[in-house]
This record gives C-alpha cells, sequence and structure tokens, in this order.
C-alpha cells in the first residue's frame, strides 16, 4: 500500500566496500567451494604461464645470436608448444569452472529466493512492485554469480600476473625493473580514477535509457488521448529535451572512456621507451643481453590488462554490492505471518503418529463448524484503519454477503479470514481456538477463493483447474466445470481441456478464466468458501445457472461472497453493508430493503444497471 | 542477400546525413592511429640493429639522411633516450588520434541515435489509429529502444573496428614483405584458419544463445506468474508445488547457460592455442633464421610485435560479423515503423482554420457509412445534426458502431463514404489538428499520463491559472478526492505513483476536458465507473454550462441521457430511433425498455414485502 515505505530505488550508490556484505555473498558459493578453489588455482597457473612467456622469447633470441647454428630450436619448439598447450587447458578449464561456479550460485540464490518469496506475507508484497522482486531475482542474481565467479578470476589472476611479472623482471635485472616498475603506479591511479568515474557516467545513461523506453510506451497506449488532445509538437519537444539529455550523457560517457585507453597505452610506451633507451645502454655493453631487452618489452605490454581488470573489478564490486545487498535482504526477511513455534512443535509431534481423518497437522479438528471475528481491527499503516471493531460469527452452511463501496473494507475482511494478513486488533476464532495458533497451512489449504481479476497460470485449462487439487481425475476436474457451467465453452475448443491458455490465460475472455478459476476452487473442496466478484464477468444466464450448482456445493460449507450481482447477495444468510471501515447494516435481504437505508440504495442502483446491461446486451 | 543488404546500406546512408563528415573523420583518424601504432616496433628495429648492433639502417631515404645529418651511429648509441622518446612521442600522437576517433565516432552515431529517437517518436504519434490497433506496444518499445541501441552500437563501435582490422593488415602486410618475404608468408599462414574459425563459431553459437534466451524467458515468465498470483499460490496453499515447478524452469536456465559456457569453453581457448601457434611460428623461424643469419635480431623483434599486434582484431571479427547481421535485423525492423505512412499522408487541406478560430459547433453527419478494411460496415448510411450548444444523447448496444461515430467526427479514422461537417465545413479539407482541437473527449478508459495530476488537467491548456483548474476539478466531482491525497494536485499518478480507481480516472479525465472549454465536448461513455449519486452531481455542473459547448453523451443510464435536447438509438449501425425523452417513451424500444426497468424494480422490491 505505502510505496514509499521501502527504498526501492533502483540506484546504486558507489560507496565504500563492505567486508560483512561480501563475506555474506561468498557464503552463497557453499556447495562450489570446490570448484572455487580450483578455480583460484587455476587463474594462478594461467598468471604463471603469462609471466613466463616473455622468458622463451629471451631465450630463444639469446640462444640464436650466441650460437648461431648449433642453437637448440627443438627444445625451444617443445617448450614454447607444451606452454602454449597448458595454457589452452587452463583456458579451458577456467571458463568451465567459473561456468560451473556462477551459473550454479545463480541457480542456488534463485533456488533460496524464490522459496522465501513463496513465505513472505502480503505486506511485504503490498510495499515491493512485482517488478522489483523480478529484477532482484533475475538481473541482480546474475551479476552477483558472474562477479562471484569471473571476479575472482581477475583478482587472483590481474594479482598474480602483476606479481609475477614484477618478480620475474626484478630477477631478470634489478636497476632496469625498478625503472619500469615505476610507471605502475600512476597507471594504476589513473585507472582507479577512471573507473570510478565511468561507472557513474554509465549509469546516468542507462536511466535516463529506461526513461526514454518509459516515454515510447506511454506515447503509444496513449496516442488516441495525443491525438485528441493535439499534443503531438509538445510530446516531441518534451521527448527530444529527453534525448538530448541522453545524447549529452552518452556523449561524455563516451568521451570518458575515448581518453581512457590512450592514456594508459602512453603509459605503457613510456615504460617501453624506458626499457629501449636504459635497456639498449646495457646491450650497447654486453650484445648478450639482447634477449632480455625484448622479455622486457614483452613484460611492459603485459601491465596494462591486469591492471584495467582490477580497476573494473573495484568499480563493478561497488555497483553490484548494492545488488548483493537487496539480495541478502530478501533472504533475511522473516514472514510476519508464520507458524508459531508451539504450533511447530505440535505439528512435529503429529507427523510421528498415523495421521488420522478428523485431525489436522497441527492435531486440532480437521472440521471447522464455527468462525467468529471478535472486535477486530486493521490497518495497514498505524493510524490509518481501515476496519474498526468488526464482529460476526458464522457457522458452516451459511453464506454471508459482504457489500459497501470499494475500499470500504470488505475484502480486508476476507484477507483477514484466509490469514492474508493478521488482526492487528482483536482475534479471529476457529471452533473457539485464536486462528494464530492453529497451522497456517492447513488452514489455507482448506481455503477456496475466487477473485474478480482470476490468475490463472500458463499451461492447459485441465491443469488449471487441477491446480484445486493435485491428485484429481479427469472425472472430477469436469465434475467441477460443470457446476460453473464452463463445461461447454472448454468443449468448445479444439483441444477441449488440453487447450493451452497462453501466459496469463490470455485466449479466454475475462468471464472464461472467471470461470476457470472457479472451478479450481471447487476442486479443491474447502471448508471456506470465498466468493470476491467471482462472476462480475459472466453473463446473467450463466450467472444464474452458477447459482443454481452452487447452492449444492456450498451446503456444509462457510461462504463469504463480496459481490455486486444482486442473485447471489439476495440468497446470503446474513448481509452486511461495509462503509468505511464501520458494519453501517446488517441482517437479511428483506429486513434490509425495509430499512430502506443504505442497502436499499445499493440494491437498486444494482438492480436498474443489471437490467440495463442485460437489455442492452440482448440486442447485440 | 546482397540486394537487402544494399537496401539496409542506403537506410543507414540516409540515417547518417549531417554526420557523414564527422563519421569520415573519425575513420580517417582510426586509420592514422592504426597505421602510428606500426612506426614504433619498427624504430625497436633500427634501435636494435643499427645504433646497437652497428649494422646497416634499414629506412626509407629520408630517414636515412636525416639520422645521418644530425650526427649518425656514433651521435645516436650515446644518446639512445632520442629514439626512446620518438616511441612515446609516436604512442602520444597514436593515441591522440585513438581519442579523436573515439570521440568523434561518439558524437556522430549519437547524433544519429537522438535524430533517429526522435524521428521515431514522432512519427509513432502520427501513425493512423489503425495502425495501433493492429500493433503490440510491446514489440514496438523493443523496436525503438533495443534496436536504435544495436544500430547506434553497430556505428560507434563495430565499423569502426572490421576497419582497424582490415587497415591493421593493409600497413602491416606491405611493410612485413618488404622486410623478408618468407618471415611475412609464415607471419600470416594462419590468419585465414582463425578468421574463418571465429567466424563459423559466432555462427553456431547463435543457437546456443537462443536455447539460453528461451530458458531464461520461460524461467522469468514463469517467476512472473507466481509473483502476480501469489494470492493464488497462497489461497491453495501450493507453495511447494510451485517451488517445485521453479526448480525445474530454474534447473533448465542454468544448464543452458552451463552448455553456452561449455562451448565457449572451447571457442576460446583453441582460438587462442590457434593464435599462439601463429606467434609461436614467427617465433621459432624468427629464431632460426637469426641463428642461420638470414635476419636480423631488429628484424625479428618488429616481426614479433606486427603479429601480435593484428592477430587480436582477426580474432574479433567473428563476433563483430555477428553483430553486423543483428545491426542489419535491426535495421530492417526499425525502417518498417519508418515507412508506414503518417495518418495524414494522403490529407489535402483547404480549408485552413486560424489558429485561435473557435468553432460554433453545429456538427451535421449525412449518408455517413464506414467499415474496417473490408469487414461488415460498422456505420450504416447515418445522418444527424446537432445545432451549436445543444446536447446529443446517444444509445446502442455495444458493438453498435457508437464509438466510431465519435472516432470519425475525431478523425482518428477516415471516412469515405458520406459527409461530415463542422459549422457546414467538410472536416476532410481541413486540418486534423483543427479539428480535433475543437472537441473535448472523455473515453470510458482515459489515458493519464504518468505526471502529476496538476500537469494532467492542465494538458490541453497549459496555460491555464490554478484557479481555472480547481474549478474544472470541482465541475468533475474530482477536486476533494485529489485534496484528500498527500501532495494533492502535485500527487503523481501512473507506474511511478498512486493508482486511481476507474472512477477518479474518468473524472480527471473530464476535468481536463472541462478545462480545455471546447466548443465540442464528448463523453463516450465517460462516467460508466462514477457512482449514481456523484453522476449526478457532475451532470448538474454539467448542465450549468448548458449552451456553452455542443455536447455528444455515450451513456445507457437514463439519468443522463434524458436531459439531452436529442436522443438517438443506434443498433447494427443505424439509426433506429430518434427523439427526446418525451416522444421516444411512446415508442417500443430500447429507451422504453430501459425506462421500465423502474417498474421492475418496484414489482421486486413488492415481492420482497410479501415474503
Amino acid at each position: 500500500m505505502t510505496t514509499q515505505a521501502v527504498r526501492l530505488e533502483e540506484e546504486e550508490y558507489v560507496g565504500q566496500l563492505k567486508w560483512s556484505v561480501w563475506m555474506k555473498v561468498f557464503s552463497f558459493t557453499g556447495p562450489h567451494k570446490r570448484y572455487m578453489a580450483m578455480l583460484a588455482a587455476v587463474a594462478l597457473i594461467v598468471a604463471g604461464i603469462d609471466a613466463v612467456f616473455p622468458l622463451i622469447y629471451c631465450g630463444i633470441v639469446n640462444d640464436a645470436v650466441r650460437n648461431g647454428a648449433e642453437m637448440q630450436l627443438w627444445f625451444w619448439v617443445l617448450a614454447y608448444g607444451g606452454l602454449a598447450l597448458l595454457a589452452g587447458v587452463c583456458f579451458w578449464s577456467m571458463i568451465r569452472l567459473a561456468g560451473r561456479v556462477s551459473t550454479g550460485v545463480a541457480h542456488d540464490i534463485r533456488r533460496a529466493g524464490f522459496r522465501r518469496l513463496q513465505e513472505l506475507s502480503f505486506s511485504y508484497y503490498d510495499r515491493r512492485p512485482v517488478g522489483w522482486l523480478m529484477a532482484r531475482m533475475t538481473s541482480d542474481c546474475d551479476r552477483l554469480s558472474r562477479i562471484i565467479a569471473w571476479g575472482t578470476v581477475d583478482l587472483v589472476w590481474g594479482g598474480c600476473t602483476l606479481i609475477g611479472v614484477a618478480v620475474v623482471m626484478l630477477v631478470l635485472n634489478r636497476q632496469l625493473a625498478l625503472y619500469v616498475l615505476a610507471v605502475l603506479p600512476p597507471m594504476i591511479l589513473l585507472s582507479f580514477i577512471f573507473q570510478k568515474h565511468l561507472l557513474p557516467a554509465s549509469r546516468r545513461v542507462r536511466r535516463i535509457n529506461s526513461n526514454i523506453t518509459a516515454s515510447y510506451s506511454e506515447s503509444i497506449m496513449g496516442v488516441r488521448t495525443t491525438k485528441t488532445l493535439v499534443r503531438e509538437e509538445e510530446n516531441l519537444r518534451e521527448f527530444t529535451d529527453l534525448t538530448g539529455e541522453m545524447f549529452g550523457a552518452s556523449v561524455h560517457n563516451a568521451i570518458l572512456s575515448s581518453m581512457y585507453f590512450p592514456m594508459i597505452l602512453s603509459l605503457g610506451s613510456i615504460a617501453g621507451g624506458l626499457v629501449l633507451w636504459l635497456g639498449g645502454v646495457e646491450v650497447v655493453a654486453d650484445s648478450n643481453k639482447i634477449g632480455m631487452l625484448i622479455a622486457f618489452i614483452s613484460y611492459t605490454g603485459l601491465f596494462m590488462f591486469p591492471i584495467h581488470e582490477l580497476a573494473r573489478l573495484f568499480a563493478e564490486a561497488q555497483a553490484v554490492q548494492a545488488a548483493a545487498e537487496r539480495i541478502t535482504g530478501l533472504l533475511e526477511t522473516e514472514p510476519e505471518i508464520a507458524d508459531s513455534p508451539e504450533v511447530l512443535a505440535e505439528i512435529e509431534k503429529q507427523s510421528a503418529t498415523a495421521p488420522q481423518a478428523e485431525t489436522a497437522i497441527d492435531g486440532l479438528a480437521e472440521r471447522i463448524d464455527s468462525i467468529e471475528f471478535r472486535n477486530v481491527g486493521f490497518a495497514y499503516k498505524e493510524g490509518k484503519d481501515v476496519l474498526m471493531d468488526f464482529n460476526l460469527s458464522v457457522s458452516s452452511g451459511q453464506t454471508i454477503a459482504l457489500v459497501g463501496p470499494t475500499g470500504g473494507g470488505k475484502t480486508t475482511i476476507v484477507s483477514l479470514l484466509c490469514r492474508f494478513y493478521e488482526p492487528t486488533a482483536g482475534e479471529i476464532l476457529i471452533d473457539g481456538v485464536e486462528y494464530r495458533r492453529r497451522s497456517l497451512h492447513w488452514l489455507q489449504s482448506n481455503l477456496g477463493i475466487v477473485l474478480q481479476t482470476p490468475h490463472l497460470f500458463s499451461g492447459t485449462i485441465r491443469e488449471n483447474i487441477r491446480y484445486g487439487n493435485l491428485r484429481a481425475d479427469d472425472g472430477q476436474i469436469e465434475w467441477a466445470a460443470k457446476i460453473v457451467n464452463a463445461h461447454e465453452f472448454i468443449m468448445e475448443f479444439d483441444d477441449g481441456y488440453d487447450t493451452q491458455i497462453g501466459e496469463g490465460g490470455t485466449k479466454l475472455s475475462t468471464g472464461q478464466k472467471q470461470l476457470v478459476s472457479f472451478a479450481r476452487a471447487i476442486l479443491s473442496d474447502p471448508q471456506i468458501f470465498v466468493m470476491d466478484e467471482a462472476t462480475s464477468s459472466v453473463d446473467t444466464e450463466t450467472e444464474q445457472l452458477i447459482q443454481q450448482g452452487l447452492a449444492k456445493v456450498l451446503a456444509g460449507r462457510i461462504s463469504f461472497v463480496i459481490a455486486h450481482r444482486l442473485s447471489t447477495i439476495r440468497s446470503a444468510d446474513r448481509i452486511l453493508v461495509i462503509e468505511d471501515g464501520l458494519v453501517v447494516e446488517a441482517g437479511t435481504h428483506a429486513e434490509l430493503i425495509h430499512l430502506a437505508g443504505r442497502y436499499y440504495e445499493l440494491y437498486t442502483n444494482q438492480f436498474a444497471e443489471d437490467r440495463r446491461s442485460e437489455i442492452l446486451k440482448s440486442q447485440s | 542477400m546482397v540486394n537487402l543488404m544494399s537496401s539496409k546500406g542506403k537506410v543507414l546512408w540516409g540515417l547518417m546525413a549531417g554526420q557523414r563528415m564527422r563519421y569520415g573523420a573519425a575513420i580517417a583518424a582510426m586509420v592514422i592511429s592504426a597505421a602510428v601504432a606500426f612506426v614504433p616496433p619498427l624504430i625497436g628495429r633500427a634501435t636494435i640493429d643499427f645504433v646497437i648492433a652497428g649494422k646497416e639502417l634499414h629506412a626509407p631515404q629520408f630517414v636515412k639522411d636525416f639520422v645521418e645529418r644530425i650526427g649518425g651511429r656514433d651521435l645516436l648509441v650515446s644518446r639512445l633516450w632520442i629514439p626512446a622518446l620518438v616511441v612515446v612521442g609516436l604512442a602520444a600522437v597514436g593515441g591522440l588520434f585513438m581519442y579523436l576517433k573515439g570521440r568523434w565516432a561518439s558524437i556522430a552515431s549519437e547524433s544519429i541515435a537522438r535524430r533517429l529517437r526522435s524521428r521515431l517518436y514522432d512519427h509513432l504519434q502520427r501513425l493512423p489509429c489503425s495502425y495501433h490497433d493492429k500493433a503490440e506496444t510491446g514489440d514496438l518499445v523493443q523496436r525503438c529502444s533495443s534496436d536504435v541501441e544495436t544500430i547506434r552500437m553497430f556505428l560507434a563501435m563495430h565499423v569502426v573496428e572490421i576497419g582497424r582490422g582490415g587497415v591493421m593488415l593493409a600497413v602491416a602486410v606491405p611493410i612485413m614483405f618488404a622486410m623478408n618475404v618468407r618471415m611475412a608468408l609464415l607471419g600470416v599462414v594462419l590468419l585465414g584458419p582463425i578468421l574463418v574459425f571465429s567466424i563459423a563459431f559466432f555462427i553456431k553459437v547463435k543457437s546456443v544463445f537462443k536455447q539460453m534466451d528461451e530458458a531464461e524467458g520461460a524461467m522469468t515468465a514463469m517467476l512472473q506468474e507466481n509473483l502476480t498470483g501469489i494470492r493464488v499460490v497462497r489461497a491453495f496453499a501450493r507453495q511447494e508445488f510451485e517451488c517445485e515447478k521453479f526448480a525445474e524452469k530454474n534447473a533448465r536456465y542454468r544448464d543452458r547457460w552451463r552448455r553456452l559456457m561449455r562451448v565457449m569453453a572451447w571457442f576460446w581457448p583453441l582460438s587462442d592455442v590457434l593464435s599462439m601457434t601463429q606467434v609461436g611460428i614467427v617465433l621459432m623461424a624468427g629464431g632460426y633464421y637469426i641463428a642461420v643469419g638470414t635476419i636480423s635480431v631488429g628484424t625479428f623483434f618488429a616481426f614479433f610485435m606486427f603479429v601480435n599486434m593484428y592477430l587480436w582484431p582477426i580474432r574479433r571479427m567473428g563476433k563483430i560479423m555477428a553483430e553486423l547481421g543483428k545491426a542489419m535485423v535491426s535495421i530492417g525492423r526499425v525502417s518498417e515503423i519508418l515507412d508506414a505512412e503518417r495518418e495524414d499522408h494522403a490529407d489535402k487541406v483547404t480549408d485552413v482554420g486560424g489558429p485561435t478560430e473557435r468553432a460554433g459547433g453545429d456538427i451535421v453527419f449525412e449518408n455517413v457509412s464506414f467499415s474496417h478494411g473490408d469487414e461488415t460496415a460498422v456505420l450504416n448510411n447515418v445522418s444527424l445534426h446537432v445545432e451549436p450548444g445543444r446536447t446529443l444523447a446517444i444509445l446502442g448496444p455495444s458493438g453498435s458502431g457508437k464509438s466510431t461515430l465519435i472516432n470519425l467526427l475525431l478523425r482518428l479514422y477516415d471516412y469515405r463514404d458520406g459527409s461530415i461537417r463542422l459549422d457546414g465545413r467538410e472536416l476532410r479539407d481541413m486540418e486534423r489538428k483543427f479539428v480535433r482541437s475543437q472537441i473535448g473527449v472523455v473515453l470510458q478508459e482515459p489515458f493519464l499520463y504518468s505526471r502529476s495530476l496538476r500537469e494532467n488537467i492542465k494538458l490541453a491548456r497549459s496555460a491555464a491559472h490554478d484557479k481555472e483548474m480547481v474549478e474544472a476539478a470541482s465541475a468533475a466531482c474530482v477536486h476533494d478526492a485529489i485534496s484528500d491525497f498527500d501532495s494533492g494536485y502535485d500527487t503523481v499518478v501512473g507506474e511511478k505513483g498512486v493508482t486511481l480507481s476507474g472512477g477518479q480516472r474518468q473524472r480527471v479525465a473530464l476535468a481536463r476536458a472541462i478545462l480545455k472549454d471546447p466548443p465540442i465536448l464528448i463523453l463516450d461513455d465517460a462516467l460508466s465507473s462514477v457512482d449514481t449519486r456523484t453522476e449526478n452531481m457532475i451532470l448538474r455542473a454539467l448542465r450549468r454550462r448548458h449552451g456553452r459547448h455542443t455536447t455528444l453523451i455515450i451513456a445507457h443510464r437514463l439519468s443522463t441521457l434524458m436531459a439531452a435536447d436529442m436522443i438517438i438509438v443506434l443498433e447494427d449501425g443505424r439509426i433506429v430511433q430518434t427523439g427526446t425523452h418525451q416522444s421516444l417513451l411512446k415508442q417500443p424500444g430500447l429507451y422504453r425498455r430501459l425506462w421500465e426497468i423502474q417498474s421492475y424494480l418496484e414489482d421486486d422490491l413488492v415481492k420482497v414485502e410479501k415474503k
């Protein structure tokens, strides 16, 4: 409800690297530790190989110069070939291992995240749009897993190559090495400074880009409004500002990165020049050192890549840290509504004994005879009550109808009943037992809910109805479909019950989706039936047929109906008119009509509305 | 294929208009920086052979002359910092041109992208409604965002990189052959295979990428379904079932990803080994030739550096070719949008209305028929006349052509048969812009932009005073609701802000139309989500403005319809009844049946009494 309550910004801030966050991140590698160790080892070997190659160049040249035709060419061919082959094998295993670790870690985090999302309370969902949660589970997850694997490679390889190269150079020629290494600090400094600036620059580009995308989609969806308001030119002007901003940010970013490489290369050439000059002087004195000169020039070319990679890694790590914090935040959030320790202990105890039909998993009675709301109140935010002092007692076989304006609190009552939320005041009793002392899973397995905007899953119609009872056979599925009058339209499809309904059921009309979700609820054989505007998009005729079938189904169950449809309301045992969180009228249809108050008004309006849509529909 | 490429090339060339010079300069800078990069190895060679080893100087005549003039080897051998400084200087020059290349290429490509984005945006809002009816928003947005990005990347980086590879070879090969033919041959012996391998790989890997994308798509879709349907999952306590389903998609995505990594794990090392072999060949042959005295150490050094320089661009060629393919596809997809004709492409405006002109509001439809494509007629020979300031109510079942009537008047669709006149002037002879600016319309599902309520209401008249805005909002009965929001009129609506109910949206749109104060006001089932009490208040407010606008109301409630000066009943695209409240009550038909509901209701309530 209150989007502002949680910081949801996608903004990644560049802050100090936090040790605690990365410790947690590395704990995700748990089952892949062995591969991580191997990966680090391979990266180390690659660094070693990189540091050794120039020694071969040095050796060949020295050998050729000193020994002429007597040189050991085959020895060098073998040494070089062997090293190249080893490098190939190492690269191969490095990619395999890093791939293994990153995909494995991503998979594990997603699995844990998904499980956690199944447990978290609706209050968690209310504060976070689905898109936000999706981004945590997809892009954040991928980035994090990538940096875990490839970051390790870069860190080990980059660090060790730098060290290895420095050591070999120092051994070969200490004085020359010290001159050359003097180029390193500015190079490192420059790399880090640039990466620090490049990252926010590219992020800014991304942010503007997503604004541009949003503008496109708004302009396409609102194209009629634009045309009728003759807004084309103003829209374009505003959009041009946005593309101008994009131009500025992108060019700034591109220019920054086109400065970076030339500067690093120039610094590298200074090292090369130093070698040519000071090394050259040594070779003039001793021509045997020509190999060393060539090796040194190769080494000066080797610096740049590890430094570049390390700088990039640190910049990236700062960016990914925000993603890491969001993911660990998700995984560490405890569901607000969950079984209490006592209930869990009871479930544990019960699972040891043989299951009995009349006993629920928490050891209490399976059967629900009555539900009582006692002085129940609820507020999403402190001080903003959406339901106050609500009292109601229902026993099995009864139907309660809730009517009243949108936002009055009808859906809140039902959500509390389903324990999607828990009362902030008062209590709800199932057969005299406070429902927080019962198993959540047990209660929710006994619910059958049909919502106005029915949510179906991609797959076949059969699969969707079976969602209500995974063990149901085809006969039972058809039975449920027939009760809600869905059988006919289903059989009109070429594939009948095996028709694929598309993502979210896009191939069905809203009315058809409502029927399928109704059949699904009936199949689940619930003790508590909740219908929230369940047949609002179904035509009157079908609606009446459903009512007939439903009478049998609802026998012996507790049902709650939120509806505009009069046929549904009229037959309820008790009708509550809810306004601004309070019950303003209560009674049977006849009683409330006599009262000639709010219900009377609602009823007469709705009566006209129903008739009207009937008349207008029958014409077409 | 060649034809296709050339037509795409033409599109691309067209897009580059205005930036061609700068783009050309970027390519020239790239050529210079690539060429300059080959000089330092040659200086290294000369330094090693001539200065250090004291052999003959291999260089162009003017360099030799210059070296002699400044003092020859004797001077250089004691001042080795001179060649070193030249190397650093050349690197700086090369770097400068590299920077200029990056700068110019990015400014050029970003300018092209900026223009393309704006062009697409403008074109989309000027395409006819019939185009938007058929197109999918997601697909259009994708074309405008990621396809444009692909084209931009192609221009900014890939073209230049392909060029760079070519230039490098073009510079290096002649120099190498001039130095030593055999070594030169050995130096390029594996280039062909590396290039072929790289390209072949990226063609093959495309399908693996696609499979991974599909697996990712399946997983994301399942996740999305679960999260949006989390209430259903809880209501049936299906958490375990969902976890298992997700586990399967999750594992599949992981496995597809791993498969891609396995393929990659072959490509890079193999490509590496091939490249290292090429370097090895130069290294070993060079070592041998030094040993037998065929080439000097300096020549060896130059060859060795050259090979390392041109190998990398060649190896990347496969990836770039793959990008080239993608860019061609993107260009095609973008030009599909740009090639669609704007709604005004065939307009012949002969009757230009002045910018501040206010129409009188006299509307005439004469024998108007309309159909979408070759479907059956949506409107059939409709004729009607509404005088300025009068109210016309339109009643009819869904699909009877009510909205089409409105859409023709707004010129959202083009009528072909019959005549529609505003103040006696034929609609199709006037500018669409002019016609639309005379009409304020509120749709059943109005669209609000994701900005503040203030901006939304003032869309049609941004210069309006806040007082006028509040008046309009009060007339539309939405002022109180807006004042209840924490930020009042500054509340942002839509994706980034508060979600309004259907009724609230309708009322905001009504306020917008009222503020526009047009000669013609159209309410297309615009109060359907507003409750009856509020509706009556709105109608009273509108009645007070009676005479200011010619009003067209599509509605179902009698309360809305009965006050109109004229009511028409549409069925199957024809006007079947015309009259006033009183006259229609006297005829059997839709209107009277709606009126009779009242007596049904009384019967129903009597039944309750009897029970």
